[in-house]
């Protein structure tokens, strides 16, 4: 496949796009993991069932969680943002690939999420929400703590500001 | 007397359970019991109807609910996007309506008076259009102006291009099944004995079995397009789009009325539709989004300013309502045709299962479904030459379709979020797809988005565009 080319993989970011910390890598495999391990083990219960192959769920199931932590290292390793004096960009995939930007302008709310292996490696998840219909909420995944909050902060600004009532 | 809507109101609620128990159920006496339970709930109802008080603090609504558990809430009148006036043939009986307010977002209307008489919801609407201030500039109330008004050929025009009876004939149909799959297997059994008895015996030829055949297609689409008709009487008989100051209000429904009002400003994108019935009527059709809560209520909101109209009408529409935006002076830029077979990939798959399927089932006359892939190439081709985007410095729009044309289009201020998409088969072509988000888009209505956008260009309107944004504040 076109994108195991490590080469380019690490060429693709510009100067100012950010990628995301190293440490972020554990918990970005462990989120895929169980949603391909499910259907594998699903598929191994049926071939189980149908042809009477015993070992098929275990062995179903192993690879979707090693499908799932390659596709979690995937995303860790084309997932970069940046904050510039427009806004929040969110730029994924590599194969398929994604650039979302919210106009500081247009952030109604955020949030930040910590999971407990999240604390553990001082990451956060920052969700900013729009009012619009199909991207009303743009997640960047396992940020640096510091990173996450400096970015609410400069995000949370221009709401106060624009908040001044207007008219019906 | 308005006790006695509230209590059929809910009762309406109860209505249906409590027939299918007495019918359905076999006779046991414990059956009552859940009657119990359905009186508690009305009383409850009523209880809650009755200490449901509003009032009006300077620009604010204010309303006191709840005997036990008091609640107030306090609803700015510049936050209420939407004014909705309900009135079912009862009501209309007794001078009455329901009244809900909404603002943007959340599930529930932000306030529901279930029966107010007329006047009384009619200076309510007038109240969230003043912002409160009525009694002092009662005097400079502007007079409505009627934007359009459907005459009965309208309507029928209307009812002729929609699909409404399909839903008709699919209610129907549901119905009968829930009460009695038995019948509706008798019925279509001696339909089908009858027609094949009468077949029998009168020993057809080719020709007067196709007549048959296309008499009976004409047959069901002559009651199709009749229930069709009659849903559109029912539902836009005297439907005007008005103006007063600057909120827009529509008003339609035969037996039952409905008047909603919504600020102009409030609304966050435009879809202008153009079938193939349409243009066989020269007609078009004009529906907004505004971001109004609870999708599935599309009747309330303020969704059609032109269920039909002529395409000079809904252009002046437009022009009426985005002054600043030269809809008819819009530079359209044509995006390359060269990549139209495109539009055909995601059928080949589909075309070339179905050719397999009905292979094996007929043989070599089952891939004469391969034949719609021309047609599908020759549609995709007319799409492609059609696609179309224009911008400038207030609104962005996109066209698109053949057969079925439709206009997308938004004042750049209601823009939410920008995505750029590049596919691998983008990345071949040298394209890239942008995408726009608004605030309330329904699920129905078509995205608003530029495919097949060469790359440079994507790049240089994503920039400009989120430059504008990020400089302009957010008005929705």
């Amino acid at each position: 496949m076109a994108d195991h080319d490590e080469a380019a993989a690490a060429a693709a970011p510009p100067a100012d796009w950010h990628r995301l910390p190293d440490r972020a890598r554990l918990p970005s495999m462990l989120t895929p993991m169980l949603p391909f391990a499910i259907p594998g083990m699903a598929g191994g219960f049926v071939l189980a069932g149908v042809f009477g192959l015993w070992f098929a769920p275990p062995v179903l199931a192993l690879v979707g969680l090693a499908i799932g932590a390659w596709v979690g290292l995937k995303h860790h390793r084309n997932t970069f943002w940046r904050l510039d004096a427009d806004g929040l960009a969110v730029r994924r995939g590599r194969l398929w690939q994604r650039e979302t930007r919210v106009p500081a302008t247009r952030v109604q709310h955020l949030d930040l999420k910590r999971g407990p292996l999240q604390r553990q490696r001082r990451l956060a998840t920052l969700i900013v929400h729009t009012a619009g219909t199909r991207h009303s909420a743009v997640t960047v995944p396992h940020l640096d703590v510091d990173d996450a909050e400096r970015l609410r902060d400069l995000l949370a600004r221009p709401v106060e500001a624009n908040d001044a009532d207007d008219d019906a | 007397m308005s006790w006695l809507f509230v209590l059929l109101q809910q009762l309406k609620q109860f209505v249906l359970p409590l027939i299918v128990l007495l019918v359905f159920g076999r006779g046991d006496r414990n059956e009552l019991w859940p009657l119990i339970g359905v009186g508690v709930l009305v009383v409850l109802s009523l209880w809650q109807y009755f200490t449901y008080r509003y009032g009006v603090a300077g620009d604010r609504l204010v309303i006191r609910s709840g005997l036990f558990e008091r609640s107030l809430r306090v609803i700015p009148f510049a936050r209420i996007h939407n004014v909705a006036l309900q009135q079912s043939a009862l009501h209309r009986v007794f001078g009455v309506a329901e009244v809900r307010l909404e603002s943007a977002g959340g599930s529930k209307p932000e306030a529901q008076m279930r029966v107010l008489k007329l006047d009384d919801a009619l200076a309510l609407e007038a109240l969230v259009r003043h912002r409160g201030a009525t009694p002092t500039t009662a005097a400079g109330e502007p007079e409505a102006t009627t934007l359009l008004a459907l005459s009965f050929g309208e309507v029928v025009r209307l009812g002729l291009v929609s699909n409404r009876g399909l839903v008709v004939v699919a209610a129907a149909f549901a119905a009968i099944v829930q009460i009695s799959q038995r019948a509706v297997l008798d019925t279509f059994r001696s339909i089908g004995k009858w027609l094949f008895g009468f077949v029998g015996e009168h020993h057809f030829g080719v020709l007067q079995y196709v007549v048959s055949a296309l008499a009976l297609v004409l047959f069901a689409i002559v009651v199709l397009r009749g229930f069709s008709i009659l849903l559109a009487l029912l539902q836009y008989h005297g439907f005007r789009l008005s103006e007063i100051g600057r909120r827009l209000t529509v008003e339609r429904g035969l037996l039952a009325r409905w008047r909603t009002s919504a600020s102009w400003r409030r609304i966050q994108a435009w879809t202008l539709r153009e079938g193939t019935l349409h243009r066989l009527l020269k007609r078009r059709s004009l529906d907004v989004d505004t971001a109004v809560a609870e999708e599935h209520q599309q009747q309330r909101a303020l969704r059609e300013l032109a269920p039909i109209a002529t395409p000079a009408a809904c252009d002046a529409l437009i022009e009426h309502l985005l002054p600043r935006a030269g809809w008819s002076r819009l530079d359209w830029r044509a995006l390359p045709a060269s990549n139209w077979w495109r539009l055909v990939v995601p059928a080949v798959p589909v075309v070339a299962a179905i050719a397999v399927g009905a292979s094996w089932r007929f043989g070599a006359w089952g891939l004469l479904v391969l034949a719609w892939l021309p047609w599908a190439a020759f549609v995709a081709h007319r799409r492609a030459q059609r696609m179309a985007y224009a911008a400038n410095a207030e609104v962005i729009a996109v066209r698109e379709g053949w057969w079925t044309r439709h206009w997308r289009f938004a004042e750049l201020d209601k823009l939410q979020a920008l995505q750029l998409t590049r596919s691998p088969l983008d990345r071949r072509c040298g394209t890239a797809t942008l995408h726009l988000d608004t605030a309330g888009s329904s699920a129905l209505s078509p995205p608003l988005r530029v495919r097949f956008l060469p790359h440079d260009e994507a790049l240089a309107l994503y920039a400009s565009l989120s430059r504008t944004l990020a400089r302009r504040p957010l008005r929705w």
